[in-house]
């Protein structure tokens, strides 16, 4: 995973990984577990209730001020249960580190970060009707980009089919179509 | 002349040679009708009786500026010629559309004027996917549009759904919900093939003349 | 739909005033796209707005996920048409994250330029759009798309379409520019220069723009840091911010350019941001086309079937709008097994509230117009 010449062209944006490990581990002073070194960026895990305090750690501390939330979303892994992954960033100090959260298929609820980044709003709302995890604590939890009536259907977990086609192009014209 | 630094292009040979005034052409009156009274001897000449050439109809020859011709082809005539689609860009597609309308594939030579209220348009241009989401809104803007109307289906994607066709959100072309007159392949269509569209309408339109409205 | 939510205003007791819920949109023609708000108005003035999106969700991220790593490039233009090789370029260098790829360095430098000329011609259609939106109908929408014909002109000898390029694969670009490429260049540059200036002197100093978007929907740095906003949005708040310069990719660090920032974090610091921008961009451009140099475009051992281990990468480039992210996760095999697409037009987006609120009725057009959205990134 390590070639010379890819790293070279990414060496700007992957940042000197010990720095953030250190840095990390001072802003969350012992919550936390399985840290890993991802391609780019530092990825820690955390537990579910302890999400928002972690949160407000990284966001708070003066080394660490990661005070942009850049992503917010979510990995069906199937069997295994579902991982929520933030991605922050802190403007001054310029490191990345990226947060998981794993749940597991029985319990796809932890507590909302809306109140430590406000960007998070819509990326949970989005989060919620994709993979149907709830964000505890949400002050709008509306649909946003399903219908709001549909609360049943999760598009992007991985048990949920794709469309047939419904139009075979050539139905009833005498061209005895292949099923696609 | 040639103090103002121009030259005339045919220089008259004679000066004197060249006439000042038109000359007057006396027309050859067939006395049909008597000599129309006048109140003013200047006015005689202007009160020349028609001449009535047999087989070709008075009115046309009183007053040369009448069609006359039958009424669906007027009526088509004018339809096709100044058709008023609807601004309904949904998607990539819209960015063509807008891109055909613009000074370098001119619509409006053809008549076509964007018009964003569906009360005083003619055509739907349902450029873009059209979402289970959005179709309500689609259908209720065809309906809210007078007769006689039409759609083009412009796009792979308001087709048949186009390249997002397998998910279940979006409505796999846009003839399930209204009915559609010209559909242009293309993901976008070029804007010489959204020309090409209208001008198959506008022969789609000259064709159906005869049906009453829709 | 009028409902009773405030039952005096606040000039005199007796007067008492109903606030109107007035619906703009999904069709509406200033609308950029299918967006639908939902305003609750007192008088002219705006108390609150609420936006609904999703009229455009077409599903890119789960269709990307059932294609092959170079089916899904079609996809990513796609989600921002106005600004396709940069969504291009997101997913394509995550792919070639995932798989350890080289990029010769010439691919590098053809596809700095066609992002920066693209950037061009994203914000050409922004200075149109918001033309139109702050009410000077026709003059900059048909310069713009004059401009915009130019570049397009230019992207469809190199790549053969106009708006959906397809053009860059794993690893490099699909084929070499034609041999005339940098002469065109430059002739672009020169018209799109002059265009600039067009617009430049058609509205930055026009006293009716002026009023129209000086000192209307401010927000301020700390606040747009907190919600997210990327792109010339936020650099108009003053956060200076820009990933070619922080994080740089391909050979943004090769270069030199300035990064503008605005004071007020208003309208017009939105939009004159962008018109700085675009002279930037035309600098880079020029000092790319000095560096391109003959070369290969694609690795030498580039595999048919493209196939990368397990892994995950957050790849983020700045795209006209923002940071347009991309965060694939691949499980083996050769095609991604999550591919999200971190949109800058969402996170604009979610500050319409605090920026509209307390504005005009008519000037919430124009600020929308100002964050500059392209709904199909929205909606995904």
């Amino acid at each position: 995973m390590t070639t010379e010449p890819v790293e070279e062209q990414f060496t700007n944006q992957i940042g000197d990984h010990d720095d953030i490990w250190s840095i990390v581990d001072n802003a969350l002073l012992g919550i936390g577990v399985n840290r890993e070194t991802g391609f780019m960026d530092v990825i820690v895990s955390i537990e579910t209730d302890e999400i928002v305090q972690a949160s407000r750690a990284l966001r708070d501390d003066e080394d660490a001020n990661f005070d942009y939330l850049r992503s917010l979303t979510a990995v069906d892994n199937m069997g295994d249960g579902m991982e929520v992954v933030y991605h922050l960033y802190s403007t001054t100090k310029k490191h990345n580190v990226t947060v998981k959260v794993f749940l597991s298929n029985e319990s796809l609820r932890l507590p909302t970060v809306t109140d430590v980044w406000p960007a998070a709003n819509w990326l949970e709302r989005e989060v919620a009707e994709m993979f149907g995890i709830k964000f505890s604590g949400h002050p709008d939890p509306r649909n946003l980009l399903m219908p709001e009536e549909i609360d049943d259907t999760f598009p992007l977990r991985k048990d949920h089919p794709l469309a047939e086609i419904e139009v075979l192009q050539g139905e009833g014209m005498g061209y005895s179509g292949e099923e696609l | 002349m040639e103090e103002r630094g121009f030259t005339m292009a045919i220089t008259p040979a004679d000066p004197a040679a060249v006439p000042t005034e038109s000359p007057v052409i006396a027309p050859e009156i067939i006395p049909v009708l008597p000599a129309l009274p006048t109140e003013h001897p200047s006015e005689a000449p202007l009160l020349i009786p028609a001449q009535y050439v047999p087989g070709k109809a008075l009115y046309k020859q009183i007053l040369p500026g009448i069609i006359q011709a039958p009424l669906d082809l007027l009526l088509g005539a004018s339809r096709k010629s100044s058709l008023w689609p609807m601004t309904f860009g949904l998607a990539c597609c819209a960015i063509e559309m807008i891109a055909t309308y613009m000074a370098h594939y001119d619509l409006d030579r053809f008549g076509i004027v964007p018009w964003p209220s569906p009360r005083q348009s003619d055509v739907m241009i349902v450029a873009g996917t059209v979402t289970k989401k959005m179709a309500p809104s689609v259908k209720l803007l065809y309906e809210q549009m007078p007769g006689p109307k039409w759609v083009i289906s412009m796009g792979a994607c308001a087709t048949n759904g186009g390249p997002y066709t397998r998910y279940d959100r979006v409505l796999q072309g846009v003839d399930k919900i209204v009915p559609v007159d010209v559909y242009v392949p293309g993901c976008p269509p070029r804007p010489e093939a959204l020309i090409d569209s209208f001008i198959a309408l506008q022969e789609l339109i000259m064709e159906e003349r005869k049906v009453q409205g829709k | 739909m009028v409902e009773v939510l405030s039952q005096t205003s606040d000039q005199s007791a007796e007067f008492e005033t109903q606030d109107l819920l007035l619906n703009v949109g999904p069709q509406h023609p200033s609308t950029h796209g299918v967006f639908r708000m939902v305003m609750t108005v007192d008088g002219e003035v705006v108390r609150d707005v609420i936006p609904y999106i999703g009229y455009l969700h077409r599903g890119a991220e789960k269709l990307c996920e059932t294609m092959d790593f170079r089916q899904g490039i079609g996809f990513m233009d796609r989600t921002e048409y106005l600004a396709a090789f940069n969504a291009e370029l997101s997913y394509v260098m995550a792919v070639e994250a995932l798989a350890d790829l080289e990029v010769p360095e010439r691919a590098q430098w053809i596809r700095m330029i066609l992002c920066e000329l693209n950037r061009l011609s994203s914000h050409f259609m922004f200075l149109g759009a918001f033309g139109v939106d702050t009410g000077v109908f026709g003059t900059p929408f048909i310069y713009a798309w004059r401009e915009r014909e130019a570049l397009i002109d230019l992207f469809e000898e190199v790549s053969g379409d106009r708006m959906m390029y397809a053009y860059f694969r794993p690893g490099g670009i699909a084929w070499d520019v034609p041999v005339n490429f940098v002469d065109r260049v430059r002739e672009v540059l020169i018209s799109a220069t002059q265009g600039i200036d067009d617009f430049d002197s058609l509205l930055s100093e026009n006293e009716i723009f002026l009023a129209r978007t000086q000192g209307i929907g401010s927000i301020s740095a700390e606040r747009a840091i907190a919600l997210g906003m990327s792109g010339p949005s936020l650099r108009a708040s003053g956060v200076d911010m820009d990933i070619r310069r922080d994080e740089p990719y391909l050979k943004y660090d090769q270069v030199e350019w300035d990064v503008i920032t605005g004071e007020h974090g208003d309208v017009f610091d939105r939009y004159y941001c962008r018109v700085m921008e675009m002279r930037e961009s035309i600098k880079i451009i020029n000092q790319c086309l000095e560096h391109l140099a003959p070369g290969p475009i694609l690795p030498e051992k580039m595999p048919r079937m493209l196939r990368t281990p397990p892994g995950e990468v957050y790849l983020r480039t700045e795209a006209p709008r923002g940071e347009y992210g991309v965060y694939m996760v691949s499980r083996g095999g050769n095609r991604p097994y999550r591919c999200k697409v971190r949109s800058s037009c969402l996170s604009n987006l979610q500050a319409l509230h605090e920026l509209t609120v307390g504005e005009y009725m008519a000037d919430a057009i124009v600020i929308l117009g100002s964050i500059d959205i392209v709904l199909s990134e929205v909606d995904r």
